[in-house]
């Protein structure tokens, strides 16, 4: 009881939920057409439709309606009043593919609400399609396709119809993915001509294509022959048979075939002739063929009338035709090995083996035969293809012939000339030159007839030896390639021998490349010479193995740190090059490119630097110069000799020397005083009138006599009586001396005498540059000063020693000079 | 006589005027050669025991013990060659249109023994075929001159006969079929070479006339009964027929 309480209650809860619901659902009008499709360009009208319940309460008409595309109001135009509750909307040249429109109505002159809403879908008819036709793969059911036409925009289905006479076919209704084709779901029935046609038809309407009648037999594409196999024929080395299954669809039809061929290697095939193979059969013998070479076939097959479809092609099959003898003989070649000792000389035939279209089998050996002149012969077995043989320096004549399981081949015969055979009559105007990815080689033929020629080539390189190969041409070609593994960017040398009936002739020889590429390596630049406003740069030439071609230029590019690169252009035979109006004092960067014909490549840099002068300008500068200083000395010594006596009494009056005065002469037994009239006739300018002169001869390197020591003393007694006006000698005084002063070696006595005013300092005799002095002199001073630092430092009181020593064997000389002159002037009185 | 004339000729005149009337859907080929080279190709190829009565003695078991050789033809099942080498054109081509037609009948009473869905498959392909030759024979009466002609007496066709009767064995219900169809075969033989001495005169007639020969050619037809010996055929590889028309 309780359990119905609650359904009641929940069915009374759904059914008056439901109600609501559906009020507030129930739209105020609608809109016709419902789900409208337009043809694109055409012109659409829609009316909404008001509910009269919604009118009422709304307080609205069909004036209050206004229509939207797309979310946009649509101008008031295009609208229609129909009626108090209908309006409707018109649209001219629909363009666009799916137009959303709705009918909307504006409440209480200010609330917009919309009322219904429809989808306009646009497109196109569909066109007549075109172009069917059909196939039947042989074991399957048949096929047809069609061009479509255009765009429609709308889902367009195509279907396929087809019938007889008097039976129609189930429709062949294409896939989504496949609208342009279909497969009918019946098997084909040969000999019986059918209908077919396509109908395409979407909203916009139904088109039909052109109907088609045809036997189905007449649209096969039969399977491919089968089972295909080739056989040879030991009679015939030429032939080859093929046998194969036909497919079963040959119960029905006559077929014709396609047999194609080819050389293992070969990568084009050749055909038979179709007319050859224009009818039903399951064999075939091919002709004409090569022997002992492999040949793949196949075939493929259609009807015999031609109509229908080729089928595809069969599975390969190969087959090798029969051995037959070989149908050249090997080209053949000899070489004279060095070594040639007791009138023998080893030569070495050499051929090579005969190319599979030559040598028709498998060449099982070879067999030469050597004749000395008028000698019989000598046959040799040879498993090689090359022999070497002791011969004498005689002529010979060498044949070889091939052999392989059939027979021989004919014999290649070569005349080894005698030792002393002087080769002439080569070939002229050689030439080598790459085309169509071959290096081919032409020449001109002698004027006598040639039996063949050698050619031999090997790469040039400067890191291997030229390891040749060869070939052999006919003495009717005077042009041809070079048949070996040629490489590129590598420098061929090509020889050319012509071989005449009574030996080879002289020989040819060319370099060539297959394909030049341009060189791996520039030239390295360096100077010769640098000059100031020039420079000779040179280089070597490239080796042979980074030049990848001919060098055909150089190119030199120089310039300064701040400069526009120049270059120069400079022929590939030469290795150097000036370059001129460089300037001076600047830094040059040079590089060098090598060209071939393919490109250049570019060296390493060089630097130089420029000299700011030329070669002898210095000396042209200096020179002169120089002279001219010379010249001024010179001139000025010459002066100055001739106005000695004038500048030495301005600049350097005489001096007497102490040194070189004589004590001896210097006696207490002497006056004290020397009238020297002629010395004062001679010293009259100046104011070295009052001279007294005292040579000790032994100051500088000789021990003092006994008579000089003992003057000595007497001097030094003299020397305390004179003190108060005796003058020192040194320093810039010495002039200002009027009397001689001696110094003694006693430095302690010295060191006494000078306790009052008077100081001495040491002379020390020879003390320059570690020379021991023998002799310590001392001299007075009259200065009152202290010795400075040259009495606590020696190297300073060795330097002012040195200077006393030139002040006084300068004053010596001018002492000496004194003393003759007064000598001669004594001598004048004396007389 | 005449009831008995009557009798014989009353289901043939039926079936005759329902094979003219028959609604035109597919256009027929209007080229006799052609045509006749269709009907020609077709008979051929259905001549062949490997198109249906090998199918059918296999998938019945009666290729063991010898019972092969049981599988002979009924005499008078089919009209021999030499009683439709005797008929005129359009008889000969309504006759085999209604042998045809029961052939069709009997090798749907036949499905229901084949339990191979691929022998079924088989099996309906033959009966597409056998309707599209009825087709070709249709479009050849209509390009036969004096359509209208249909006097002739149809020869009395056993294989118009229903089904064995339901008190046979299954055995003997089995080699019956076999029996039929193997006079179905030795039928279809006998209907090659008669379209090929029509194709003979057909070539003899283009030497004068195309349309005369074709109408000379209709008329010896049916006063030739010489016993032409067949072509040798080439022999088809085993199963090659699998993918014929419907394989």
């Amino acid at each position: 009881m309780l359990t119905l309480k609650i359904w009641i209650v929940q069915a009374l809860f759904i059914f008056f939920t439901t109600e609501s619901v559906g009020e507030l659902l129930d739209p105020c009008g609608y809109i016709k057409p419902e789900s409208p499709i337009v043809q694109l360009g055409s012109n659409f009208t829609a009316v909404c439709v008001l509910k009269e319940k919604c009118m009422d309460y709304f307080h609205v008409n069909a004036n209050d309606i206004f229509w939207k595309t797309n979310h946009v109001t649509i101008p008031k135009e295009q609208y229609t009043i129909i009626n108090k509750t209908a309006s409707s909307v018109t649209f001219t040249d629909i363009s666009l593919l799916n137009i959303q429109l709705t009918c909307n109505i504006r409440t209480f002159g200010q609330i917009d609400q919309n009322v219904y809403g429809i989808r306009i879908i646009s497109g196109l008819p569909p066109e007549k399609p075109t172009n069917l036709s059909c196939i039947v793969n042989e074991g399957k059911k048949m096929m047809c396709q069609w061009d479509p036409g255009r765009e429609t925009y709308l889902e367009t289905n195509f279907t396929l119809k087809s019938e007889w006479a008097t039976e129609k076919f189930a429709d062949c209704k294409t896939k989504r993915d496949t609208p342009t084709s279909c497969t009918v779901d019946y098997s084909p029935v040969y000999f019986v001509n059918i209908e077919v046609w396509v109908e395409a038809e979407n909203a916009l309407g139904k088109v039909t294509s052109d109907h088609i009648n045809f036997d189905p037999v007449d649209k096969v594409k039969p399977s491919p022959p089968h089972n295909l196999s080739v056989s040879n024929s030991e009679e015939l080395s030429s032939i080859l048979k093929l046998t194969w299954i036909n497919s079963s669809i040959q119960g029905f039809i006559g077929l014709k075939y396609n047999i194609q061929y080819r050389t293992r290697d070969a990568s084009t095939w050749s055909q038979i002739p179709p007319e050859d193979t224009a009818s039903t059969r399951y064999s075939f013998t091919v002709q004409d063929l090569k022997p002992f070479t492999e040949y793949v076939f196949r075939i493929r097959c259609m009807k015999e009338d031609g109509k229908g479809f080729w089928s595809d092609w069969s599975e390969e099959a190969s087959g090798i035709t029969y051995e037959d003898r070989p149908s050249k003989a090997p080209s053949f070649w000899y070489k004279i090995e060095p070594s040639h000792t007791h009138g023998y000389r080893s030569v070495q035939l050499i051929w090579k083996t005969l190319p599979p279209f030559e040598a028709n089998g498998k060449i099982l050996d070879y067999e030469v035969t050597l004749t000395r002149w008028k000698s019989r012969l000598q046959n040799y077995t040879v498993n090689d293809t090359k022999w070497t043989v002791n011969i004498t320096n005689d002529r010979y004549i060498a044949t070889l012939t091939a052999r392989n399981l059939v027979g021989k081949s004919n014999a290649a015969v070569l005349t080894i000339p005698a030792y002393d055979f002087q080769a002439t009559r080569p070939v002229t105007d050689l030439k080598a030159f790459p085309k169509d990815n071959m290096l081919w080689v032409e020449w001109t033929a002698p004027n006598e007839s040639v039996n063949k020629y050698i050619l031999e080539w090997c790469v040039l390189s400067d890191k291997a030896p030229c390891i040749q190969d060869w070939q052999q041409e006919d003495g009717t070609v005077h042009r041809t390639y070079l048949r070996g593994n040629l490489a590129e960017s590598k420098c061929y040398l090509i020889t050319v021998t012509p071989v005449y009936a009574d030996g080879p002739g002289s020989t040819e020889s060319i370099k060539a490349y297959l394909k030049q590429a341009p060189p791996s390596k520039g030239p390295t630049v360096r100077t010769k010479k640098v000059g100031k406003n020039e420079a000779v740069l040179e280089w070597d030439q490239l080796p042979v193995d980074v030049q990848n071609g001919f060098i055909r230029n150089y190119t030199i590019f120089y310039r300064t740190i701040i400069g526009n690169e120049t270059a120069v252009n400079v022929d590939s035979s030469h290795t150097e090059y000036t370059l001129s109006s460089l300037t001076s004092d600047t830094l040059y960067m040079v590089r060098m490119a090598a060209y071939t014909d393919e490109g250049g490549k570019d060296g390493p840099e060089f630097t130089f630097t420029t000299p700011k002068f030329a070669q002898g300008e210095i000396e042209a500068i200096v020179v002169p110069v120089c002279l001219a200083f010379l010249l001024t000395t010179l001139l000025g010594v010459l002066f100055c000799f001739n106005k000695r006596d004038l500048i030495k009494k301005h600049i350097w009056p005489n001096v007497p020397d102490p040194s070189k005065s004589h004590i001896a002469q210097w006696s207490p037994h002497t006056p004290p005083r020397h009238n020297f009239n002629s010395k004062d006739q001679m010293y009259s300018d100046g104011n070295f009138t009052d001279v007294s002169v005292v040579e000790i001869e032994a100051a500088n390197d000789k021990k003092p006599f006994p008579e000089d020591l003992k003057s000595l003393d007497l001097f030094k007694k003299e020397k305390i009586s004179t003190e108060g006006h005796s003058s020192g000698i040194g320093g810039s005084s010495c002039m200002s001396s009027s009397r001689p002063s001696i110094s003694s070696s006693d430095e302690n006595e010295s060191a006494q005498n000078t306790s009052g005013t008077v100081q001495y300092s040491t002379v020390v005799h020879s003390g320059y540059r570690h020379q021991v002095p023998s002799v310590q002199v001392f001299s007075r001073s009259e200065s009152t000063q202290p010795l400075l630092d040259s009495e606590e430092r020696p190297e300073d009181l060795q330097l002012s020693a040195f200077t006393y020593m030139v002040l006084v064997r300068w004053g010596r000389g001018i002492m000496r000079l004194a003393r003759k002159h007064m000598m001669k002037t004594g001598h004048r009185e004396a007389k | 006589m005449q009831a008995q004339l009557l009798w014989r000729t009353l289901p043939s005149l039926v079936l005759g005027l329902l094979f003219l009337s028959m609604p035109a859907m597919g256009s027929c080929s209007d080229k006799y050669p052609e045509l006749l080279g269709q009907l020609q190709k077709q008979a051929d190829f259905m001549q062949h025991t490997n198109t249906l009565l090998d199918l059918y003695i296999r998938s019945q078991g009666l290729d063991k013990n010898g019972l092969k050789e049981h599988c002979r033809e009924r005499p008078g099942a089919f009209p021999s060659k030499d009683a439709l080498q005797r008929l005129s054109r359009r008889v000969f081509l309504r006759t085999l249109d209604t042998t045809l037609g029961h052939v069709l009948l009997r090798l749907a009473a036949l499905e229901q023994d084949i339990p191979k869905a691929q022998d079924l498959e088989m099996l309906s392909v033959v009966k597409l075929n056998i309707r599209g030759f009825k087709n070709n024979i249709h479009c050849m009466a209509q390009l036969l001159p004096g359509s209208s002609e249909t006097t002739e007496p149809t020869p009395t066709s056993p294989g118009a006969s229903p089904s064995p009767t339901p008190t046979l064995d299954t055995f003997q219900r089995r080699l019956e079929g076999c029996r039929f169809l193997h006079g179905y075969h030795r039928f279809m033989r006998s209907v090659g070479q008669v379209f090929r001495e029509w194709g003979k005169s057909l070539s003899r007639s283009r030497r004068h006339s195309p349309h005369q020969g074709l109408l000379k050619g209709a008329r010896r037809m049916q006063l030739s009964g010489r016993n032409k010996r067949l072509m040798p055929r080439v022999q088809l590889a085993p199963g090659s027929h699998r993918g014929a028309p419907g394989g």
